[in-house]
């Protein structure tokens, strides 16, 4: 498993990933720096970096972060789609299920690796506004990993998707077909907690229950985003045991 | 040989699910609006004396982002046709010219996007006389809301086209497309020289047509641009 993973890592440094990676904080910076709507709430008793927060974490959560993730998907499948990459990779002695899951804890890492420096630009923006409230670490932390562990699914079906098609627009069009919704998902307190695709925002939308672990209550964590990684990790899984390459 | 080459470029796209996708836009923008009106009629009636105008402005908040979003995805599906195949090699030792060979690409996009507002305007005035909005259809304004913002993404068809046939990865171009859609959900916030706040059809002077009309002009400057840098690289 360890020569496998240092394998697809190899791979990825060549894949021009980096910029792909900045691409997240880039975007926190541009959302936090151009929109100024909350200001109103300035001068009333919430903590500065919250004005920030909410609206950063709105787009980004909302769209950005679920289309991100898939093109890191494609990325990792890029070199196997060309010129038969994939005949070479399964003919070493590793099986289909370690290199799907070698696949998939990279892509977490990397997008794991995005978010920490989204939470740098989160910083950025702060300093640049030059807010003087303390830093809400902790609330921080709870949006930035919660947004991770809500792509945990995103990824998988992701992962799937990429595997099954050489080109990147077919993947990327079945992630914006499950992406837009979500914009008017996340607004109905009925159907919200159950769209996969809308626990992004969900999970790291500041404004939530703050007592519990997430912002989302643990049911809805079990339920929708580990009941679709399961589904679509699964489903994943199997395709690519049965892929004829 | 323009003629020939739409021919072949049309054959193409077929059973490459660029149709379904055209088809699905327009579709799938007013489909929202079925479920957000079949959620909550009453309460969205409420909002507005002007019932048409304000389910025209319902459905218009998601059409930028599909139009931009589905620029990105038949542009590079475009590229990816000739490749995955390495045919970029094979459609040049053709007897036809570069210029000819992007013009036809842009030209098959451009009659996607046109057949998917034609489509955008159909549905919407489909679902807007099931809902029931009032006996003075705006037939003017449901076509200002689909044809308005194709014009004023035309800029944005004419930079996606441009990177996804010059780029060998397509995720460079798939990336700049989410940057789009971001810039068009932000697009309040935008200052109005940028090219994805174009499609929202807002402007300082609360003039829509101000929007039209650079969408076809910058739209042109950056089709030229693409075509030129198109026909002076080297096919790998």
């Amino acid at each position: 498993m360890g020569s496998i993973l240092s394998a697809e890592w190899f791979k990825l440094r060549k894949s021009k990933m980096v910029p792909l990676i900045l691409a997240g904080p880039i975007i926190g910076l541009f959302i936090g720096l151009a929109s100024n709507t909350m200001n109103g709430l300035i001068g009333s008793e919430i903590n500065e970096w919250y004005v920030s927060l909410i609206s950063m974490n709105l787009t980004y959560a909302l769209l950005f972060l679920p289309l991100i993730s898939g093109v890191f998907a494609s990325v990792i499948c890029r070199y196997e789609h060309q010129s038969g990459g994939w005949k070479q990779l399964l003919a070493l002695p590793v099986t289909r299920g370690k290199v799907f899951v070698a696949k998939y804890l990279l892509i977490m890492l990397l997008v794991l690796a995005m978010q920490v420096l989204y939470l740098c630009s989160i910083y950025a923006v702060g300093l640049i506004k030059g807010y003087t409230d303390p830093f809400p670490m902790e609330i921080v932390w709870k949006s930035i990993f919660g947004g991770w562990v809500a792509t945990l699914p995103l990824v998988a079906l992701q992962l799937w998707t990429s595997v099954m098609f050489k080109s990147f627009a077919a993947p990327f069009a079945v992630n914006v077909i499950f992406t837009l919704p979500s914009i008017l998902a996340v607004n109905s307190k009925r159907f919200g907690p159950y769209y996969p695709w809308g626990q992004p925002f969900l999970m790291m939308n500041v404004g939530g229950d703050t007592g519990e672990v997430f912002f989302v209550p643990w049911d809805q964590l079990l339920t929708v985003v580990g009941g679709g990684f399961l589904l679509f990790f699964l489903g994943g899984y199997l395709y690519f045991q049965r892929k004829a390459v | 040989m323009i003629g020939k080459l739409l021919t072949s470029d049309f054959l193409k796209i077929k059973r490459k699910g660029l149709w379904f996708l055209t088809a699905l836009g327009p579709i799938g923008v007013v489909a929202l609006q079925m479920v957000n009106y079949g959620v909550r009629k009453d309460y969205l009636l409420e909002q507005s004396e002007d019932d048409w105008g304000y389910y025209l402005l319902n459905v218009h908040s998601f059409t930028p982002l599909a139009i931009v979003l589905g620029i990105a995805i038949l542009t590079s599906f475009m590229a990816s046709i000739e490749n995955e195949t390495n045919a970029w090699k094979q459609l040049i030792a053709l007897p036809v010219s570069k210029l000819t060979v992007y013009l036809s690409k842009f030209t098959v996009l451009a009659i996607l996007l046109f057949l998917s507002s034609t489509l955008l305007m159909l549905v919407t005035m489909a679902y807007g006389v099931f809902l029931d909005l009032g006996d003075s259809i705006p037939i003017g304004e449901i076509a200002k809301f689909s044809y308005y913002p194709y014009f004023a993404a035309l800029p944005i068809l004419a930079l996606q086209l441009w990177i996804a046939s010059v780029c060998h990865n397509q995720g460079i171009p798939i990336t700049v497309g989410i940057f789009g859609v971001i810039f068009a959900y932000l697009s309040y916030f935008l200052p109005d020289w940028m090219i994805w706040k174009w499609p929202s059809l807002m402007n300082q002077w609360d003039e829509p047509i101000i929007n039209v009309m650079l969408g076809i002009g910058i739209g042109i400057v950056l089709y030229i641009i693409g075509t030129i840098d198109f026909a002076r690289r080297d096919v790998k």
